[in-house]
């Protein structure tokens, strides 16, 4: 009996969270497929519901101290008419101290939209004040430039007559508007003829759907209201096309350390929660997601996208077209095409890039990631890379010196990007190819780089992995049979975590890494649902039964027959071969799939699943659905 | 007449030939300051035909000096860290006052050398001016001019503002209030430019240190072409507070440079090293023959004989001698240095031996002298 008091005080610290974030720490969402229209809604609503709540309630959500809300709190409390005085006389406060950047901009437009019929005059005109006396810093990544553009849209919207004195940019409230919608219209031009630089984000996505969804919700003017329409559902079908039971899958172009092995643990997941219903959220709405919540009453996901990314009848190959992030320095192009391929299966998934550096820092290239019935805590990756790290790089992207920025930005949220154990980033020497539930990641590293090895992702969460005499390292992960072949002598260290982006210590969560310290190097990694194979065992088999030559010099080079019967040839610095065919990049598609196709160039999405169609054209600013007329 | 010899950087660098002070402008105003035992023949040969009575004693301008600073430690976009920067002037008591607004991302600051209530700041978010000294501030850069890294004005004609930025160079012909890119001659791609700079001695004549050389206009950025290939970005340009003819210039790869030609052609400092980025270069208007160079790797590097010889001069300052910026006051030769993540260190003896100064936990990116009464604001930075 002595042993159950310590145990029903750890089940009330279970249970605390439980209540304070029901869907996060919940069961797993029913994966049955909403049929009706209406309840979809409810159910939609009631999640937007739960997180207001959450964040507005008794329960903690930063803190209990009205004294100490911060701005989610307050909007919260907004809606749901809760101690407006007192919201009031916070704003106030709060404004006090005005932020500097897009992250204070989009939640304060937040509140100043929500507030404006509910807030003080005196708060309200605090709000007013602070964009007129706080220099505000535009950033710069394209999440960056699309908050601030969105917020300073929207406030000069708001207060749409003021004279230049009245701006923090000394401009008057048409010129900024002028400004906003110059960009924003840019932005959205390039993204839909040519794809979005920061492409299938894990957290990020979240800094272009909330500020999508206030201009959506918010904007006067009806063109940017509909672009703003336009975009939220281009970017949420690009979610549903490349999520698997929710949770993203294949390439990032910036990502983290967590949402790379962890691969549910990230803000798309809360987007997955919210608009499909299929995974839980992310501990604490993944944050800033909450913001998506206060407007989400506004939009709803429509079927044809919803059914995208919960109802599939079979496997699907899809390839995007994406571009790298802006080259300011040595690089013939401003930017690079990006040329993605997902393979989606029932029990697991396959993505990869071909294109290079899409981001200096944060980037994942390729991965084979498989289902669990609950993927909260599982590391269901497996993947290598070179642990590039380069102040050559770094400049080529970021107005930099060579020395400072390397270690600079392990300080800045991104630990690991200086450890040749690091887990995160791409490589100028790495070149990957995929054919469905095949990758081959070949590398040519040059002598003196920093880190002279490749890292295998080996995690916590596979079962039976077998070092065989073939060579092949097999293993299962959740209902997919993998096979894992290094083309260079190995060995293994533990994999140690940064907990956070700001971390000083490292966790070994139980994973472990295949360490090649070889200059010219590469991996296959083959794909199987276990449905397909009597068992293990007869997977292993076929795996050893296929021809497979692979030479490392002069460059590394495989010619490798997959599990699906393709004559895959791929030698460093060449196109690759299928079945005698090489590839050609030229004509890739800005989306190709059963569900997502658009022309390159075309700004002109179409969505379809079964019968159901929708068409977003960014060119025409028309949303239609059904049929093409005749 | 010989033009003056106090830096060159070879023993066979060639001399200038004859001049006409006719074509010289007014010399800047640190030039007022120098004492006759720095000059040598030439050059005293220039000063006692021209400006005479400057040198046997009339009193001397006074100088506002400016840094534009960044204290915060590790900020990044998003980041609640609250600290003041941008603008700070020295004032009467040697502290810095802060000017103007906070601003994490200032990298330099121009003043319109007719009214020093006119301020330019380059910045990530691009451009902003000032009309009335700071109090208040706008931006007219849009969003395709990010991340600038230089302004500079025309002391000629000094509506005419000069913008380096992470994708080229952009001008305005009205103060600020409108701009243009202007890169015909710049290269597509290799025109990231980190420093802008007007020849003082005649309008439209602007040189850029870019990804791929120095390029040089003659005629306000209509047309540029380069006067010096460089393997890697060009960090720093600097016209002679002694005789405008003398330019030098600090890269990324190819070590330090030198123009007795107005920028047309230059030569290398065979002494200085190129195994690592050179971050700025100073050049002493108090003593002709000194310049001071301001590196990470090597930390301040310097030379007190017109750049034959090179000393490191670190002895004193906290290990590691991570120099981000390297200054010098006009009116007393001091030396500053700003050594990331600690602070900015001050030295009598011209690097010799250091102090620290105030700003603990500064990155100083920019030392501005502007002359308090006329002429053309300078930059060290």
């Amino acid at each position: 009996m002595k042993h159950l008091l310590p145990l029903a005080c750890l089940l009330l610290c279970a249970l605390a969270p439980l209540r304070a974030q029901p869907s996060f720490s919940g069961p797993m969402p029913s994966p049955r497929v909403v049929e009706d229209a209406a309840e979809r809604r409810r159910a939609y609503l009631a999640r937007l519901d739960e997180e207001i709540d959450w964040v507005a309630g008794d329960t903690k959500y930063r803190t209990d101290d009205p004294a100490n809300f911060d701005i989610a709190e307050v909007v919260a409390r907004l809606i749901r008419r809760q101690d407006v005085d007192g919201c009031s006389r916070r704003v106030i406060e709060l404004m006090q101290q005005p932020g500097t950047g897009p992250f204070w901009m989009f939640p304060t437009v937040c509140l100043a939209y929500t507030g404006r019929d509910l807030l003080s005059a005196e708060a309200r005109a605090s709000i007013r004040q602070a964009w007129r006396t706080s220099r505000q810093i535009r950033g710069d990544t394209e999440n960056h430039f699309v908050m601030y553009y969105v917020s300073l849209y929207l406030m000069n919207e708001l207060y749409p007559d003021d004279a230049g004195d009245q701006w923090y940019t000394g401009r008057s409230s048409a010129e900024n508007r002028a400004e906003a919608k110059a960009y924003l219209t840019n932005w959205m031009d390039l993204a839909t003829t040519v794809g979005q630089g920061e492409f299938n984000p894990t957290h990020y996505v979240g800094e272009y759907l909330i500020p999508l969804l206030f201009l959506k919700t918010w904007a006067r003017d009806p063109e940017m209201r509909q672009r703003g329409h336009i975009m939220l559902d281009w970017i949420f079908a690009e979610l549903a096309s490349t999520t698997l039971n929710g949770v993203l899958r294949g390439p990032n172009a910036r990502t983290d350390e967590g949402s790379v092995i962890e691969r549910w643990n990230a803000m798309a997941s809360h987007f997955s929660w919210l608009a499909f219903g299929n995974t839980p959220p992310p501990a604490a709405y993944a944050i800033w997601g909450v913001y998506f919540a206060f407007a989400g009453a506004s939009y709803e996901v429509p079927e044809v996208i919803y059914r995208i990314a919960v109802d599939r009848s079979g496997d699907y190959v899809q390839r995007d077209h994406k571009r790298t992030r802006r080259r300011w320095r040595y690089s013939d192009v401003e930017w690079a095409p990006i040329y993605k391929t997902s393979y989606m299966r029932r029990d697991y998934a396959v993505g990869s890039y071909q294109g290079g550096l899409a981001d200096p820092i944060q980037t994942h290239v390729w991965d084979v990631t498989w289902a669990e019935p609950d993927p909260r805590g599982k590391h269901t990756t497996m993947f290598s890379l070179h642990p590039h790290s380069s102040p050559r790089v770094l400049q080529t992207y970021f107005a930099t010196y060579p020395e400072p920025m390397v270690k600079a930005v392990t300080f800045e949220g991104k630990p690991s990007y200086d450890s040749p154990d690091k887990v995160m980033g791409c490589s100028p020497y790495e070149q990957v190819f995929q054919d469905l539930d095949t990758v081959v990641a070949l590398y040519h590293i040059p002598a003196g780089e920093r880190f002279p090895q490749i890292n295998g992702f080996f995690s916590k969460d596979l079962r039976d992995v077998t070092e065989d005499a073939s060579g092949w390292i097999f293993a299962r992960g959740g209902n997919a049979y993998l096979a894992y072949r290094p083309l260079a002598p190995y060995r293994w260290i533990p994999y140690l975590h940064f907990n956070s982006g700001w971390a000083k210590q490292r966790r070994d969560l139980g994973g472990r890494l295949l360490v090649s310290e070889h200059l010219r190097n590469g991996t296959i990694v083959q794909a199987a649902s276990a449905s397909e194979f009597p068992n293990f065992e007869a997977f292993q088999s076929a795996m050893r039964a296929l021809p497979l030559e692979s030479r490392l010099d002069p460059v590394p080079s495989v010619k490798f027959t997959t599990l699906r019967g393709k004559a895959v040839s791929f030698t460093y610095g060449k196109a690759p071969v299928v079945n005698g065919r090489k590839l050609d990049t030229g004509t890739w598609p800005l989306f190709e799939g059963p569900y997502l196709n658009a022309g390159l160039n075309s700004r002109r999405l179409v969505l379809t699943h079964g019968n159901l169609r929708r068409v977003l054209d960014a060119a025409a600013l028309t949303i239609t659905d059904g049929p093409d007329k005749p | 007449m010989r033009y003056p010899s106090h830096f060159l950087p070879a023993s066979d660098f060639p001399l200038g030939g004859p001049g006409r002070l006719a074509e010289l402008p007014p010399p800047p105003a640190p030039f007022y300051r120098m004492t006759t035992s720095v000059f040598r023949p030439g050059y005293w040969r220039l000063a006692l035909t021209g400006l005479v009575s400057t040198v046997s004693g009339v009193a001397a301008p006074a100088y506002d000096f400016f840094i534009c600073a960044t204290l915060n430690r590790n900020y990044v976009v998003g980041s609640k860290i609250v600290t003041t920067n941008g603008v700070f002037q020295r004032d009467a008591t040697q502290g810095w006052a802060h000017v103007g607004y906070n601003d994490t991302t200032l990298s330099a600051v121009a003043f319109d050398p007719r009214d020093r209530q006119v301020i330019y700041t380059s910045a990530l978010n691009g451009c902003w001016r000032s009309l009335d000294g700071g109090r208040t501030w706008q931006i007219n850069t849009g969003w395709e001019i990010t991340e600038a890294r230089d302004v500079a004005v025309d002391p000629h004609a000094p509506d005419h503002v000069y913008l380096a930025f992470v994708n080229g160079v952009a001008v305005s012909t009205d103060r600020g209030q409108t701009w243009a890119r202007r890169e015909k001659g710049l290269p597509d791609r290799g025109k990231y430019t980190q420093t802008i700079k007007v020849d003082r001695t005649r309008a439209g004549r602007v040189l850029a240190g870019c990804e791929l050389g120095i390029y040089l206009t003659k005629d306000g950025a209509q047309r540029w072409k380069r006067v010096l290939a460089t393997r890697g970005t060009v960090n720093e340009l600097q016209q002679s507070w002694h005789d405008p003819k003398i330019w030098v210039a600090v890269t990324q790869n190819d070590g330090a440079w030198a123009s007795q030609d107005n920028g047309e052609s230059w030569k290398q400092f065979p002494t200085v090293p190129t195994s690592e980025a050179l971050y700025n270069i100073a050049m002493d208007p108090t003593q002709p023959q000194r310049l001071v160079i301001g590196s990470w790797a090597h930390g301040v590097l310097a030379t007190e004989d017109g750049g034959k010889t090179w000393q490191a001069r670190n002895a004193g300052l906290p290990e590691p001698h991570q120099v981000w910026r390297v200054g010098i006051e006009p009116t007393t030769g001091r030396l500053l240095a700003s050594v990331v993540g600690q602070t900015l260190f001050a030295s009598e003896d011209f690097g010799r031996t250091w102090t620290r100064e105030a700003l603990d936990g500064s990155r100083v990116n920019a030392f501005i002298t502007v002359p308090r009464a006329h002429t053309t604001a300078s930059k060290e930075k």
